[in-house]
This record gives C-alpha cells, structure tokens and sequence, in this order.
C-alpha cells in the first residue's frame, strides 16, 4: 500500500527532523548539567515507581481544577496510548501485511482503545482551546506590573499554547479519519472502532482514488506530523510532555521546611540562571503555563508583581533565548530578566505555588536564591535593611532591647522557670513576636496561664533567646540565620529539658527543619498539638464548652509546612465550637501575607487589597464571626485586617488558646 | 587675669540665642570678669553683648570658617587667660572648641547643661548617652565648656550695655578651608517654623509605609508633618521637616511627638513648643522630660485609635 | 586616594541604661554595643567616594567590637581593617592620641569619622584629632565631594541652614550623616570576611593623653519628670480636645 518513494520520505523526514531537534535538546540536556549541586539522585528506582504511580494516577493534576484536569487525564491517557498507536501505523508503513482493522481479541481491544481516546483527546485538546481562547479565564492574566519576557509579551503564550493544541488535534484527528478512510476503502466498518465508523459514510461518495488519496494524506498528518513537530519540542511547552514525568522523578525528597544549604558560600544563591540548581533548570520545561501557581499565591492575587508562573515561563524563554553561550557556561543574568526585583521581595515563601505545581516545580526556590545573593549584595529594601541590623545586633526583629524579651512575664500571678537555671520537662521557646508584640503578648501570657493550670513543668530562656531566624532565611541572609541558629543552639545547650514548644509555626518550622543540620536536634511540638495531648491525658480539664460557630485559619508553616492540620482543628472542637471552614483550608490555605519576612516589608505599591483582609471576607462569606488563629503574626495580621477592613463588629480574631482559657478548670478556682 | 570667655556665635547677621544663654550663665557664675569674643562686624554690636565687660573683636570675615574662628578664639584666650571658655555646643562650636582645647593643651567638657564653680574647678554636668544620663564631670581651670542650648535662658544674658571693645587683629591662618557659600534651607512645600499644629515622628516608627499612619493623623488635627533627623538620613522624610539642631526650631502650640526618643540635639529644635505631647513606647525616654503630656505606649495602637476617634 | 574612617563602639541607646556601683560610668555588663551609628555613615560617605584604585581602611581600638566592626566595614567595601592595639584611655583625647599614632604610620587623603557619639565627653574626636596631626577639620558634614586634591563639603547649621566649604587635602571630617543611607552589611558576607581576611595590628605606644577632667556623678535624669502621664484614649482625647484642636 505504502510506496517505495513514500517510505523513503519518511525515513528522510525522520533523519532531517532528528538532525534539526538534536541540538535543542542536547543544549537543554547540557544546560541541565551546568546547574548547582542538589541531592536528588538518590534511591533512583523508587524516585521513578513514585513519579510512575503519580503520573499514572495524575495525583498530581487531580489537586486543583477538577473539570481541566479530567481533560487533561483525557489527553494524557489519549496520548499515552497513541504512543502504540504511533507504532502501529509506522508497522502499516513498513511491516508488509500489518493491519488492525477488522481484526478481534487483541487487536480488537487496541482498536477500541485508540477510537475511544482519539475522541477524548479531540475533545479534551478542543475543550481546552477553548477554555484559553473563547472563555478567557482570569487565572491565565498576568497582573500589568509583572514582568514578562518580551516574546510573552508579545503573545507567544498564546501562539504556542495555539500551535501544540492544533497540532495534537491535527495529529489524532488525522489517524481517526484515516481510520474511518481505510474502513470506507474495504467497504466494512469495524465493531471495534465506533466511533470512527459514524465517520464512514461521510465517504460513501468518494471514488476509489479519493479514498486511496484521503488514507496517505492523513497517514501522513498523523505520522508524518509528529516526526515533523519534534524539532519543535525544544523550542515550544510541549516538551512538557517528556520533561514533567522526568521533573516528577528528581522531585525533592527532603522535608519542604528545610530550605537547601548555599551551594557556594563565597557567592550564595543565584544571580545567573546557571547558579541555579540543575533540578531548578529543569522546571521550566516541565512547566505547560497552567498558572495554577500564581491562581493560589496571595502576592500575584493581592495585585503585587510577582507571578511565581511567570518566573518559569520567562526562565523557559530566557534560557531558549540565550541556550548556545548558557551550554558553553557563559551565564545570563535573571533579575530584571525572568522576575523583577520587586517581585522578589513581594513573595511569602507560604508554598502554595510549589505545593499546587502538578510538575513539581519549585518557583518560590528560585526566589529564596535570587534573595540569597542579592541580600549579599546589600541589595535589600531598606526596612527590612533596619529589621536584619536589628536581628544582627538585638536578636530580635522589633528593634527592642532583647533584654526586654521576658517583659511580658511581668505581672503574671505565677514564677516562670528559667530554663537556663532549672530543668525542665517542657522549654518554651518563645520566639519575637510572642514576646515583644502587643498583639500578641496577651495571648503568649494566656498560653503560660493555661500551661501553669494544666500543671506542665515548663520554663522559658529569659535571657539570649534570639528569633530562630525562620524568616531570617527565607528572606535570603543565609550568614544570619546560621548566626542566630548558632547562638540559639549554644543557649539551649545549656539548658535541661526534654521537649521544645513554641507558638510561632515559623519558629516550630525551622527548629524541627533546620536547626538539625545545624547541631540543634530537638523534639520539638507545637502549642497546638500539645493542647490536645493535655486535653486528651486529662490534664486540662474544661469545666463547660463554648457555644457556636468559628473558623480556622491553617498558618502555611503549620499546615502546609509541616502537616498540622488536625491537633488545632480538634482543640476548637473540644471546646465546643462547630468549626467551619473557609472554602480554601489544610493544604490550599491561603497565606495571611506575613510569610517570608513580609511582615518586616512595606506593601508594595501596587497591591490591591492585603492577603489577610481577603482572608477575613472569605470567612465572613461562610458565615462565622469567629476567626481563630494558632500563629502569632496571624494574630498581628488579623487584627489589623479586621480593623483596616473595617469588620470590627463582624467577627473577632482570637488564639485557639483563648478558647481554652475561656473554658479551662482552674486547679484553684475549681471548686 | 581669671574670668569667663563667652565665644560668641552669629548666624544670618544676629548673635544666636546660646550667645546670650552662655553669657546670662557666665556672669551668674561670680567666677571673675566676663568677657566675649564676637566674630568679624559682629563685634560692631558690642552693644548687644552689654553681660560682658569686654568685647575682643576678631577680626575675621563675617562667614564662619572653622580654621579662623578657632585660630581667633585661640588668639582670644591667650589674650584674656580666662579660667573658663563657654563655646557653644552647635555645629559651629564643635569646630572652635576642639582644636582650641587640643592647641592650647587644655581640658574640655562637651554637651553641658550646667557648671558650678568649686574651688579653683568647675562642676559640670553633660547630657550624654542620647540625653538618657546625666554626667557630671569635674575639671580644673583653665578649661572649655561647650554649652548646649536651651539649658539657661537667654533672656537672662540679653543685656544691652557698652562693654570696653578690644580689637585682637587679623588672625593668620593657612587657609586650608576656604568658604563658599551659604545655602539658605529648601522651605519645601511647608515651612514647619510657621506651623500652629506638629505631628512630629522619630525612629521609632517601623517603616516607610507606617508614616502614612501619621500623615492621616495629622490630617485630621489640620497639622504639618515633621521628623527627627534619623528619617531624614534614612531618606523617609524630606530635610525641610526635620527638627533639631541641624534641622528647623520650632515653636507651635501643639508638638506630638510620635516615636520619638528625645535626643538633646532633637529637644533643642523643638522645646519652646506651647505644648508638647509625646507617645513612646519606653518608658524612660528623655522626651518625657520636656513634654507636657507623655503617654508610653505603643504609637500604632494610639494613632490608630485616635484616627478612629477623630472621623 | 586613601581613606581613613574611624570606627566607635559605643552602648546601643536603645538598651535601659544603667549606673554602675562607683556611681560614675555606665553599668556595661550585659549592655549591647554597636557601631556609632554616625561612624556608620562615615564608612559609608567613604565607600561612596571611594572608585577604582582607591582605599578604604578602616580603623578601630582592638576590644569587644573591633573585629565585628573592622570585618563589617570590609563586608561592605572597606579594603582593609587594622585594629589598634595598646591604647591607654578610651576618651576623646586618648582616642586622638591612639588614632594620630596609627594614621601617621602611613598617608591618608581624607580621615572620615562620625560627627560625634553618645559618649564623647571630653570633645568630638574629628576635630580634636585633626588638631594634634595639624589638619583642616570641618565638622557636621552632610555632603563631600571630591575634586583634586581639594573636597568640597556641605556643613550644616541650625534652623536648615548649610554652609559649603572648600577643604585642601588631607583633611578631616566629621561626618554628619553620608548622601546616602548606610548600606546594609550581609552577616553571610561578614562571616565570610571573618574567615578569610586578616585583619592588620598597629600598637599604639602610650603616652598618657587625658581628658584632663574626671567624672564624679553619674546618673539617669528623672524619668517623666514634665510630663503628665496619660494612660489610655479618653484621656488624650480630652487634653486635645482642651487645646481645641479637634
């Protein structure tokens, strides 16, 4: 059936396509290898079961947008399976007899298989086209103020997204006419193939050579297509389709709430996109610009110029764009290229971007490495210039005199130990805020009054404990945090006790994540899950449960972070409140905005309303008007938020602690 | 010959206030003659220097230049031998009072709010460590004093009279530092000197953006904003709103000082306000000395509430 | 051109301080220190006036401190650092004399220094020093320039006003406050100077320079001494209400 001339063709093509979409990906491969160090080729085999079982099942995908993600399993299935059917034309082309149609058992199911898929394909690949083009989706919008390569600019975006949509079209809808093409040249439709036999008497007038014509033609554009668009996968998103599984393989194994140590201290974190990590490299060819990330991060949804999608797109275009000197090892600058320094320091480090990522990307690194080097170019905004001089010289982030730091202890009608002094079951590492704040202090002496009811052997350092420096590192002053971290670790050797609490979930974070590397090896809980472990042993006993409704708020270095969505859930429960939640709780909480040294940044300009007074409206939209919190700076955030929000008499921020304080049996009270 | 030598400062064709303070305070010390050394025309005025018994004139150019009026203050001192220099503890002092006191090989006292004479010495008391204490220090005559303004009265030193003039010459000096000009201060958009309302801030607030809580409170009080000088440096604030010694004085009927410590050099732009209100979060600030109302608490939470009060 | 700043360590004002047993000097035990923050801006004005060739060298008495300043200062540009070693007093006129010592070892066209700090009570140390090494002073500077061998130089009065002067080089300024805001030192560059840079030594030789005065009291001023203290809104709200501002 298939000509001399024509297998000749397409061996042609085949050569000529390969020849032409080697260097592309050679390049990538050799800019890959040119990134940092990171430890992810360890245990291989069951880095690849891993990512074989989330890409089979599309965990990854089925996080968010339900409907789009079932269109996506379609064209990944579709897809996946035309890999076979692929095979199976090349064998019609030049296998002497191969033919499926008309055959039952085994071929019969494959046949059914590729009908099936070729219309799922169409029509999930259709239903998408659609969805970017006719329904115009917010989440695919760039704030003004973000910064775009200029080829994203100028809508290559939407001509590539274009391009690989009709292509995939093209490419299966080919094979599925073409099959009902051959049914119509042997005059018998096929049981098998439904789908394709509706299309057969579309032919039923064609002649013969038509007919003959028709099969070549859209063999040709369903195989030839495809050997003729691989040049075009280095170049386009498609090779997102190669490169995700491969991305989902070296995914990070480590605990997400420890951030890398600095590759090269004498140059920490990336100027250049080759000071990047290799597995940072390899991002943005995963990336299909779903911009699922920047729909969840509550910079880009509080008007701020940061997009954590369009950090990956414009990487993808930047190193496509300068790909022949960045394989030769001559680097290109990132800031002002792929993010603009404002977006930088605009992020929250809450994770949501990276935790939604159905490809395992991890553009918030990115940010934390663009700090990393520009904080030790002394390229910070000044406020927060003031916070680190503060940090370096008082050890906390307020600019108060550390000795101050147990003030809020005055006046309470009980001793604190001192940890320093006296062992201790429980040291209570208190952390700035909760010391210092006004906000917060009342809550830190409600928590030393429940703990002091519950009869817990605790005591605190009251003098030299210093910010565990959580966020200290996450706004990139690698140096500092090792500074406090080391002084920190240096007291608490000194100190007798067997477990760590703390309120803050930063300082929880960062203790429990970080300070291990460090030498500081605690066991370490937060108030939160501590509270419930009282409840549940008896020793806090409440003498009568609060009456209605409230919700919770999951701060991102609790929930997300480091898994603790129940203990705090359970702690409102038993205090008798129904507890509501918001439409975006656990995993896809939403950040107060505080995250990543936020609190010590000036709002950007251009922001619209802040992250946190967004959260409060989505709890006003359940219906509750109380918002609990388990995290200092939410307090601080909240508070203000209900004031600037100006819903004071709508709904009260409150600590889970108060709750319990509201309810508790005091030992001495009790009778 | 014992006594007191005042070193006279001018600016803009006028003795400043210290000039008078320094004299009202060298004859109330009963420690010998009083004698002031005035400065190029100013010695013309000799007339207004009437707490002095004599007047040396220097004969220097009207324009302060550091090398010359420590050259002729020094040449002042050789020539009256006074058991004490008052020099003012201003801009202009610093750079007379230094090497006059290094040249001459005698001791000096800086940032002081008041001597007493004791036998044969002076008991001087400074304001050090940001105005938070207060130093007392004992030194032999001879000896310069460097006085910071606003602790006497100027009042008591403005006496009109015909002191003796004795003109001290030309002073040789190498000429290293040569002056240029004078540069009158950018009113900008507001002359805080003629405001009746001041929302004064100081370090204490965060950041740029908390500024903003300020301006809204000043808003509604119908006051202009004005600043301590670390704003200032930061670049927060413009230098035409800044008050102290190197910024504006000023004197309205109501300052609130948000944030604000109280540093000698700040109190000095800003104490003959009518009232003084001051919020600060410590306590023991040195603000609280000249207020007239203090509150330490946090000046968010006040500003906040008070706006909300305010609409 | 070679440029001289002086580094300070003095107590950090935002700490209570405290009178020590004698009744006569700071209780400095468990008083944080930092980098007189006037100095700060000296280093500063001369990193922004150093370019290409040019040194920056900065100097401190050796102590608790002097190696947190001096790797700082070469963090944020310095070239080098050289802690002075054996000086006799820690006042004005001692640091004078210990400074002198040190900068006459070599040749300098511009020492830099803060205007003043919170403890300087025996006089100012730009221009004391500038008077024992027999240089041009200008104090309370808020801008430089460099032309030649000369800098011009902005000094500032009360009530705004500024005073530009011409200065021959080598001289020494106070500095006031630099054209820009100090810059922020990385702690991750810090710790790095700390580990690779050797910091130079230069020992003093005593000579017995004093203020020529003693203390004999110390002592906080009364706390609230004027002010009515106000505790809560209202009553604020009625003392402006009472001044007819509201």
């Amino acid at each position: 059936m298939f000509s001399e001339q024509e297998r000749l063709a397409f061996v042609a093509l085949a050569v000529v396509c390969g020849a032409l979409a080697w260097p592309g990906f050679s390049r990538i491969f050799r800019i890959v290898l040119r990134g940092g160090a990171a430890k992810r080729t360890d245990r291989l085999v069951s880095r690849i079961l891993t990512a074989a079982f989330d890409v089979l099942l599309q965990r990854t995908v089925f996080r968010t947008r339900p409907i789009v993600s079932i269109l996506h399993a379609f064209i990944f299935f579709g897809f996946s399976f035309y890999l076979l059917v692929n095979l199976s034309d090349l064998a019609e082309a030049f296998v002497g007899d191969w033919v499926t149609i008309g055959r039952g058992g085994l071929f019969g199911a494959f046949n059914l298989l590729a009908d099936l898929f070729s219309v799922l394909v169409i029509f999930g690949m259709a239903s998408m086209l659609i969805r970017r083009f006719a329904l115009k989706p917010k989440a695919f919008e760039f704030n003004d103020n973000v910064l775009l390569h200029p080829k994203v600019s100028a809508g290559a975006i939407r001509r590539d997204s274009l391009v690989v949509g009709l292509f995939i079209i093209l490419h299966v809808g080919s094979r599925w006419v073409g099959t009902a093409l051959r049914m119509a040249q042997s005059g018998q439709t096929d049981p098998w193939l439904p789908t394709a036999s509706l299309l057969v008497p579309l032919f039923a007038d064609w002649g013969p050579d038509a007919i003959e014509s028709g099969v070549h033609l859209t063999w040709w554009l369903a195989i030839g297509l495809i050997v003729a668009f691989i040049p075009y996968f280095p170049r386009s998103k498609h090779i997102h389709l190669m490169v995700a599984p491969i991305n989902l393989v070296f995914a990070r194994s480590s605990h997400i709430g420890a951030l890398d140590a600095v590759n090269d201290t004498a140059s920490p974190g990336a100027r250049g996109v080759l000071d990047l990590s290799w597995p940072q490299l390899i991002d943005p060819y995963a990336c299909i610009m779903c911009t699922r990330c920047h729909e969840v991060c509550p910079a880009h949804d509080s008007g701020t110029p940061l997009s954590p999608s369009a950090l990956e797109i414009n990487k993808r275009y930047l190193i496509n764009e300068g790909s022949g000197p960045l394989a030769a090892g001559q680097d290109v600058g990132l800031l002002g290229s792929a993010i603009s320094s404002e977006a930088v320091w605009a992020c929250t480090t809450c994770h949501a971007c990276v935790s939604v990522c159905p490809v395992g990307n991890e553009p918030m690194r990115d940010i934390v490495d663009l700090r990393r080097s520009m904080v030790f170019d002394s390229e910070v905004p000044d406020e927060l210039a003031e916070t680190l001089r503060s940090l370096d010289e008082q050890g906390n982030s307020l600019g108060e005199s550390n000795r101050r730091r147990s003030r809020w202890t005055k006046g309470l009608g009980m001793e604190i130990k001192d940890a320093r002094k006296e062992a201790v079951d429980l040291l209570w590492f208190v952390g700035d805020y909760a010391s210092f704040n006004q906000s917060c202090t009342g809550t830190t002496r409600k928590v030393a009054e429940v703990l002091g009811a519950a009869g817990v052997d605790f005591g605190i350092i009251k003098r030299g404990e210093r910010s565990a420096g959580n966020d200290v590192r996450r706004v990139g002053e690698e140096g500092l945090f090792e500074s406090l971290a080391e002084q920190n670790i240096a007291l608490l050797e000194e100190c007798e006790f067997n477990r760590i609490i703390t309120t803050d979930p930063h300082t929880y974070n960062t203790l429990k994540n970080e300070y291990p590397k460090l030498g500081g090896d605690y066991d370490v809980v937060h108030y939160s899950t501590l509270l419930l472990e009282l409840l549940d042993s008896g020793a806090i006993v409440l003498s009568g449960r609060l009456e209605g409704s409230a919700t919770f708020h999951d701060p991102c270095y609790l929930g997300r972070y480091n898994g603790i969505f129940d203990a705090p859930r359970r702690v409102i429960e038993r205090c008798g409140l129904e507890l509501i939640e918001m439409p975006r709780n656990r995993e896809s909480s939403f950040c107060c905005g505080a995250g990543g040294g936020q609190i010590w940044l000036n709002d950007h300009d251009d922001m619209t309303q802040r992250p946190s007074e967004m959260r409060i409206e989505e709890a006003l939209s359940v219906g509750v008007s109380r918002f609990l919190v388990a995290c200092p700076k939410d307090m601080t955030m909240y508070s203000d938020a209900v004031k600037t929000g100006g819903h004071e008499d709508d709904i009260a921020v409150e600590d889970i602690i108060d709750l319990v304080a509201a309810v508790i049996e005091t030992r001495e009270g009790g009778e | 010959m014992a006594g007191v030598l005042v070193v006279c400062e001018h600016l803009s064709g006028g003795f400043a206030d210290i000039t008078f303070e320094m004299l009202g305070l060298a004859s109330s010390l009963q420690v010998g003659e009083v004698s002031a050394v005035a400065f190029g025309s100013m010695a013309d005025r000799s007339g207004e220097l009437g707490a002095a018994s004599t007047v040396i004139s220097a004969g220097c150019s009207d324009d302060f230049n550091p090398e010359e009026y420590a050259a002729a203050a020094k040449s002042a001192v050789e020539t009256t031998s006074p058991d004490l220099v008052l020099v003012a503890s201003t801009s202009m002092g610093y750079d007379i009072a230094n090497p006059l006191a290094a040249t001459l090989g005698i001791p000096l006292i800086a940032y002081c709010t008041g001597i007493e004479p004791e036998e044969g010495a002076f008991v001087c008391t400074s304001s050090l460590y940001g105005g938070k204490m207060g130093v007392t220090s004992t030194v032999p005559g001879p000896a310069v004093v460097m006085m910071l303004s606003g602790a006497h009265n100027a009042d008591d030193g403005r006496i009109e009279g015909s002191p003796g003039v004795s003109d001290l010459g030309a002073v040789d000096t190498p000429g290293r530092v040569r002056f240029k000009q004078l540069i009158e201060p950018d009113q900008g958009d507001v002359d805080i000197t003629q405001s009746g309302v001041l929302v004064a801030i100081g370090r204490g607030i965060g950041g740029k953006d908390d500024i903003e809580v300020a301006e809204e409170l000043a808003d509604l009080l119908d006051a202009d904003m004005a600043c301590s000088r670390p704003l200032v440096d930061a670049g927060w604030m413009p230098k035409s709103r800044q008050v102290g010694k190197s910024g504006m004085r000023v004197k309205p009927s109501l300052y609130i000082a948000l944030g604000i410590s109280g540093a000698p050099e700040h109190i000095e732009g800003m104490k003959d306000s009518a009232t003084i209100i001051a919020i600060n979060s410590d306590e023991n600030a040195p603000i609280f000395d000249v207020a007239d109302y203090g509150m330490a608490e946090d000046l968010f939470d006040v500003c906040e509430e008070l706006i909300e009060e305010l609409e | 051109m070679r440029f001289a700043v002086l580094l300070k360590w003095v107590p950090d004002l935002v700490e209570d301080l405290e009178v020590d047993d004698e009744g006569t000097g700071v209780d400095t035990e468990d008083l944080k220190f930092k980098l007189n923050e006037f100095d700060d801006h000296a280093l500063e004005q001369a990193l922004l006036l150093a370019g290409e060739g040019d040194e920056v060298v900065a100097l401190t008495l050796e102590g608790d401190g002097a190696e947190k300043m001096l790797c700082t200062a070469i963090a944020k540009g310095a070239s080098r650092g050289i802690r002075l070693t054996g000086g006799s007093s820690l006042d004005t006129a001692g640091l004078a004399d210990s400074f002198s010592q040190a900068l006459g070892a070599d040749t300098y066209d511009l020492i830099l220094t803060g205007v003043q700090s919170v403890d300087d009570r025996d006089g100012q140390l730009g221009p004391v020093l500038a008077a024992r090494m027999g240089l041009p002073c200008v104090s309370v500077v808020s801008e430089v320039g460099l032309e030649g061998s000369t800098a011009m130089v902005a000094k500032e009065y009360s009530g705004g006003m500024v005073a530009e002067f011409e200065v021959d080089l080598p001289a020494v300024l106070g500095i006031q406050a630099a054209s820009e805001a100090p810059r922020y030192a990385p702690v991750s560059r810090v710790r790095q100077v700390q580990q690779t840079v050797d910091l130079e030594e230069f020992a003093v030789s005593g000579t017995g320079a004093s203020s020529g005065s003693s203390i004999t009291g110390m002592a906080q001023p009364e706390s609230g001494g004027g002010a009515k203290m106000l505790t809560g809104l209202d009553e604020l709200v009625e003392v402006l209400n009472g001044l007819g501002v509201t």
